[in-house]
């Protein structure tokens, strides 16, 4: 007997994956560059590598990056069981961001061997987590409201040092900080784009495949508990797994975070609740939101670029309010 | 008492400075159905939570099947124990029969539950009589409908003990007896139950144990049937309860 649910799943996910493939092929074609097509067929220069190299690396970094803050979002909301819970709204990017700007503004370009960036990021994401995890903590259980309330809290703190690295950088160094600080994509290397990969892309499948422990956290905590699923250590792993898809993307594009908040919504509003269908959708049409996005800045005021994060926001906050007032969310 | 599936051996429980449980000792059979009552603050959810494993003791332990609560896995205290919460949050954006399938989840092994979970869910549904709201969203019931749905979840889960946090809140009284008949035809089917209710009659009707919680500790343990042929117990509850004659000539307890 193959049930409703399997198949209403099993439709959104297939449709979902055609969509983020499909994104894959056809986007980096958009640009404000217009390809010769003879060119790129025959594989010549400059068209080809502008193609292969600068466009693809970019659509897929957005597609992988869309996907993952999309899927660490709706790990928080359904984990936390609060509406505005994501990576970004409860401070580890923003630990994340402190770090980064920290180590543009002290021109670190190179911390034992790794991006000073992408160092700056990890370090500061795994400081916040460390801070959180451990104000969270009671008699060895974390508890939900010591997550919300001590994120919230440390987001504005790393808000406010941010500003005030800003403050006290040079002229050269605060023009890189605010670049960086509007967020956006940029083509990159394959073996950065390769390592990238290798950290989302095992993280995501590993937290999906916790769905059914997910949905069960979304009910309650002694709901789950009573269910049979060991409830602390699902939230820490939860929270670091989510921590650590935030910290590596935010290293990458800077804080661009509205994906993870916006997409995990419009899709429960459309395929109900149940994590096994929302969080494999979330991933692929996040990714497919932010590469369409990214896109779209490309080309709509060409030559100059629109960052990706400004136009999710432009798309997706109004239509967040418009789901809001339409009463079809949660 | 070596049948007992569980055994509350001198559990305390404090919170900050206040003993809300003091040694608490109680056994309970299978096959019983256990009413757990008293005032508010007598500590009756905390002693259900204790035995569910939500809260540890402060001195003291509970046994199920034998084994300490606390060093059983969750995975193992979810195959005997199902616990129905108060309440749960109210916004849930889950189709119902997915909140009764979550009584599957350590017996399910896929990522999907299968045929038999299905088939599970099912019946508990109609034996709760909620399997007409199965596609319904849970946020858009009504509080008699949810704490249903609840109860079959409870149920979906085959637990052999099966703790009960005032199971007739936000029941009409149809439903009330409807509950209740149900859950004394479970519990004669060997499945133990303790259930916390303020409904003495209720309580005297359908259960086969009387629990009452006074002063942090059991203040009365009784046979429900002769409970209301000495009814002093019925003071730790409150002062305006006495026992009047029905006409059916069985006791029944009236206020004052």
């Amino acid at each position: 007997m193959i049930s409703e649910l399997d198949g209403r799943a099993r439709t959104w996910i297939s449709v979902s994956i055609v969509a983020f493939l499909a994104a894959a092929v056809l986007l980096p074609f958009v640009g404000p560059t217009r390809l010769d097509y003879h060119n790129v067929w025959l594989r010549h220069d400059p068209d080809w590598s502008i193609l292969s190299r600068l466009r693809l690396s970019r659509t897929l970094l957005a597609l992988m990056g869309g996907g993952a803050l999309a899927l660490a979002g709706s790990l928080f909301q359904s984990m936390l069981r609060e509406a505005l819970a994501t990576p970004y709204t409860l401070g580890v990017s923003t630990g994340a961001s402190l770090g980064a700007v920290i180590s543009i503004a002290l021109n670190w370009h190179v911390v034992v061997g790794i991006g000073g960036v992408w160092a700056g990021a990890f370090v500061g994401a795994a400081v916040v987590l460390f801070i959180v995890m451990g104000a969270a903590r009671r008699e060895r259980q974390l508890s939900v409201s010591g997550l919300l309330l001590a994120g919230i809290a440390i987001n504005s703190v790393c808000g406010a040092l941010i500003l005030l690295v800003y403050g006290l950088t040079g002229m050269s160094q605060s023009f890189a900080v605010s670049r960086w600080l509007i967020g956006g994509l940029d083509a990159i290397d394959f073996s950065t784009l390769g390592l990238y990969a290798a950290v989302v892309g095992p993280l995501s499948v590993a937290v999906i495949a916790q769905a059914r422990q997910w949905n069960l956290l979304a009910v309650g905590e002694s709901w789950a508990a009573t269910r049979g699923a060991a409830v602390s250590r699902a939230l820490f792993t939860g929270y670091l797994a989510g921590s650590v898809l935030a910290a590596a993307t935010v290293a990458l594009t800077g804080p661009i975070g509205f994906v993870g908040l916006v997409v995990p919504h419009l899709l429960r509003s459309r395929v109900g609740g149940d994590d096994r269908i929302v969080m494999p959708c979330a991933f692929f049409f996040g990714g497919v939101l932010l590469a369409s996005c990214d896109a779209l800045g490309r080309v709509v005021l060409a030559p100059a670029e629109v960052p990706a994060g400004a136009i999710t926001a432009f798309i997706g906050g109004p239509h967040l309010v418009w789901l809001v007032r339409r009463g079809t969310l949660r | 008492m070596s049948d007992a599936i569980v055994s509350v051996r001198d559990v305390s429980w404090r919170a900050g400075n206040t003993d809300v449980l003091d040694r608490v000792r109680l056994d309970v059979r299978p096959g019983e159905f256990v009413a757990v009552m008293g005032r508010n603050g007598a500590g009756k959810s905390t002693l259900l939570d204790i035995i569910a494993g939500l809260r540890a003791a402060t001195a003291g332990d509970v046994l199920l099947d034998g084994r300490a609560v606390s060093e059983q896995s969750p995975i193992d205290r979810a195959r005997l124990v199902a616990h129905l919460p108060q309440t749960i949050r109210g916004d849930l954006s889950v189709r119902a029969e997915a909140l009764v399938l979550m009584g599957r989840y350590v017996h399910a092994t896929g990522w999907f539950e299968s045929a038999d979970d299905r088939a599970i869910a099912a019946d508990a549904m109609r034996r709760c009589d909620c399997v007409q709201f199965r596609d319904r969203i849970v946020s858009t019931l009504s509080g008699g409908e949810r704490q249903r749905v609840l109860l079959a979840a409870c149920f979906a889960q085959r637990p052999r003990v099966l703790l009960l946090d005032e199971p007739a809140t936000f029941l009409d009284l149809d439903q009330q007896l409807e509950c209740f008949t149900l859950l004394r035809d479970e519990t004669r089917q060997g499945m133990a139950c303790l259930a916390v209710t303020h409904d003495v009659n209720l309580a005297a009707t359908f259960c086969s144990r009387l629990t009452v919680l006074a002063e942090r500790s059991v203040a009365f343990d009784l046979e429900a049937a002769t409970a209301l042929d000495a009814p002093e117990w019925l003071h730790a509850i409150s002062p305006r309860l006495a026992v009047h004659p029905s006409a059916n000539g069985r006791p029944w307890v009236g206020y004052r």
